[in-house]
């Protein structure tokens, strides 16, 4: 009831922004490091340049992006304010930018004190989020499917961070623990106990409203969440217990959650009511076919282990899932937060009396197609780079620099336009007397 | 019985309905149905909007006794609200599908983010505070959605 009463207090643009900003400059990193290492990034994903590179995208890229936006929509969809957001979007940050750069930095040089800083530094921002988002949920009733959803990515996002810290630790063998099981259950919970559970709870609002859409099915916003939750927890169990058996079946359900949640959003999206698509609806789309490819290798090399063990499929898979869906379906969030976010504060700041420019002013349209055509480009190049690292790993590195510079320009572009406004908005409204109430 | 989370709820939808007739029409550069759909779009929200200020709200307020709260956001945001009908309405009688669409894109975000609140938050405190007068209460509210689509057409 607490968080209810000051419902209205949006935070200030700079807590989410400076995750937003920062986002774009770890997938740049991510494009220096292919660029750097050459073709022998490709040639397993347990080369120190593959997990540097994940996680340059994971804890970097993602990470950002969707704790930005959690302070967001936190107080939106559930009504639950974080207290003193700028206060803990600045901790947050500044552990976790610095967290990230020393992971990638120990990942890529098995230096122990980068791993152990970077174990220190990213589960003290992490519980530093998760302290302050839990207090703002706790009390706000799990009444419906977005708000369960988001309390349960939130699960899912501690126990992902608390295995990495584990393995950050483990690595230099300072003590002994299963590293590849313990890997692949990380993996599992950062890819559907967070993401996808977050995801999910996101699209449950954002698909039907935005795109105008048929609303996802009851039974799939009642089941859903919990179903993931269980199946994951008891494969993590079978896994942890070398259960080989009941781990493939739990695997395989896991897949088929995903591969539901990604099939009935691109069947939702084919009913939307809109005129026409624009960038964000094609990253949706780009999204869930990417996640539906990468559940049909999963499924593959669940099928047959021996056949999939001496194609390259874990680093297409690695492809479609970090580049294809993640990194499409927050970029398309982006186009829409970002420059929503900058005409909210700019009308705020006119107090009523200046109309702010509208939301397709702050970004240029042709700059977020062009950006996606470079994302699409840079997916495609990824892709081929993964069969055939030799041809084509340069030409991907280059093409992923430079959509993620464009990515970066275009925000940063918004956030020029945001601070011309601001001052002119600002002095206007101070000479223009207040409108009648009404 | 139907509750108000829902009633509400389903006049929401019903104002989407009206927001994507117009932007089909503008679409198809057809501006004589894009003004004709874009005032009963325009009629749908302002009523909906005088339907919660005139009377689903004060009744929270006089039952809770909370008055700076969430209802003064809503109204907050329905200003903002009829600020963007206003520069969306201007951009149509312009026949200007550009100014068109920025303006409507950014009034969807600002009302569905606006109905978010609403249908998971304050609606659902309507509902539990005022489950006496459910009863007498949609009527009321049915009667004012209604009268703006009569007076549109």
């Amino acid at each position: 009831m607490q968080a209810l009463l000051s419902f209205d207090q949006a935070p200030p643009i700079a807590a989410p922004f400076r995750f937003f900003l920062t986002a774009p400059v770890f997938a740049l990193l991510a494009g220096l490091l292919l660029l750097a290492s050459g073709p022998q990034l490709f040639a397993s994903r347990w080369t120190p340049a593959a997990l540097a590179l994940t996680h340059l995208i994971t804890v970097g890229f993602m990470l950002q992006v969707m704790l930005g936006a959690l302070i967001q929509i936190l107080p939106v969809v559930a009504g639950a304010n974080i207290a003193h957001p700028l206060r803990v979007a600045t901790l947050v940050h500044a552990l976790l930018a610095p967290g990230a750069l020393l992971l990638v930095v120990g990942l890529l040089t098995s230096d122990p004190l980068a791993l152990r800083l970077a174990a220190v530094a990213l589960g003290l921002g992490v519980t530093a989020f998760l302290a302050a988002a839990g207090r703002a949920l706790c009390g706000v009733p799990s009444g419906n499917a977005t708000i369960l959803g988001l309390k349960l990515a939130l699960l899912g996002l501690g126990v992902t961070t608390g295995l990495g810290v584990v393995l950050a630790l483990a690595l230099d063998g300072a003590f002994a623990v299963p590293l590849l099981q313990l890997t692949t259950i990380h993996l599992a919970w950062g890819f559907v106990g967070w993401s996808t559970v977050l995801l999910a709870a996101v699209a449950l609002v954002v698909v039907p409203m935005f795109q105008m859409t048929p609303a996802y099915p009851n039974w799939f916003a009642r089941f859903f969440f919990w179903s993931v939750l269980v199946v994951v927890a008891g494969w993590s169990i079978a896994e942890v217990l070398a259960l080989r058996q009941p781990a493939a079946v739990l695997a395989s359900g896991l897949l088929l959650l995903v591969t539901v949640f990604a099939a009935l959003t691109l069947h939702l999206q084919r009913h939307s009511k809109r005129a026409r698509f624009d960038a964000t609806q094609h990253y949706w789309r780009l999204a869930m076919c990417c996640a539906l490819a990468a559940c049909s290798l999963s499924l593959a090399s669940l099928l047959l282990p021996e056949a999939a063990a001496s194609l390259q499929l874990p680093l297409l898979w690695g492809v479609l899932v970090l580049f294809g869906s993640l990194m499409s379906v927050s970029s398309g969030m982006l186009y829409k937060i970002v420059p929503f976010l900058v005409w909210l504060h700019l009308q705020n700041a006119g107090g009523g009396r200046i109309l702010a420019p509208n939301m397709q002013q702050v970004i240029a349209k042709r700059q977020i197609d062009g950006q996606f055509y470079a994302h699409l480009a840079a997916l495609a190049l990824l892709l081929a780079a993964a069969l055939q690292p030799e041809w084509f790993t340069y030409p991907a590195a280059v093409a992923l620099l430079v959509a993620s510079g464009w990515l970066l320009r275009n925000l940063l572009a918004a956030t020029a336009f945001y601070r011309q406004h601001r001052q002119r908005i600002t002095s206007l409204a101070r000479a223009t007397p207040a409108p009648r109430p009404g | 019985m139907q509750t108000i989370t829902d009633f509400m709820a389903s006049d929401h939808r019903s104002c989407d309905e009206l927001l994507v007739t117009v932007e089909h029409a503008v679409a198809d550069r057809r501006w004589g149905p894009a003004r004709a759909a874009f005032t009963l779009f325009r009629a749908g929200m302002l009523h909906h909007f005088s339907a919660e200020e005139a009377i689903l709200f004060p009744l929270f307020e006089q039952s809770t006794g909370i008055f700076r709260g969430p209802t003064q956001v809503m109204r907050a945001e329905h200003a903002q609200m009829r600020q963007l009908l206003a520069a969306a309405e201007a951009a149509v009688a312009a026949q200007d599908a550009d100014d068109y669409s920025g303006n409507a894109e950014t009034l969807l975000i600002m009302m569905q983010q606006h109905n978010v609140k609403e249908e998971n938050v304050l609606y659902p405190m309507c509902d539990q505070h005022l489950a006496a007068q459910v009863a007498t209460l949609l009527p009321e509210l049915q009667q004012e959605l209604t009268s703006g689509r009569e007076l549109a057409r």
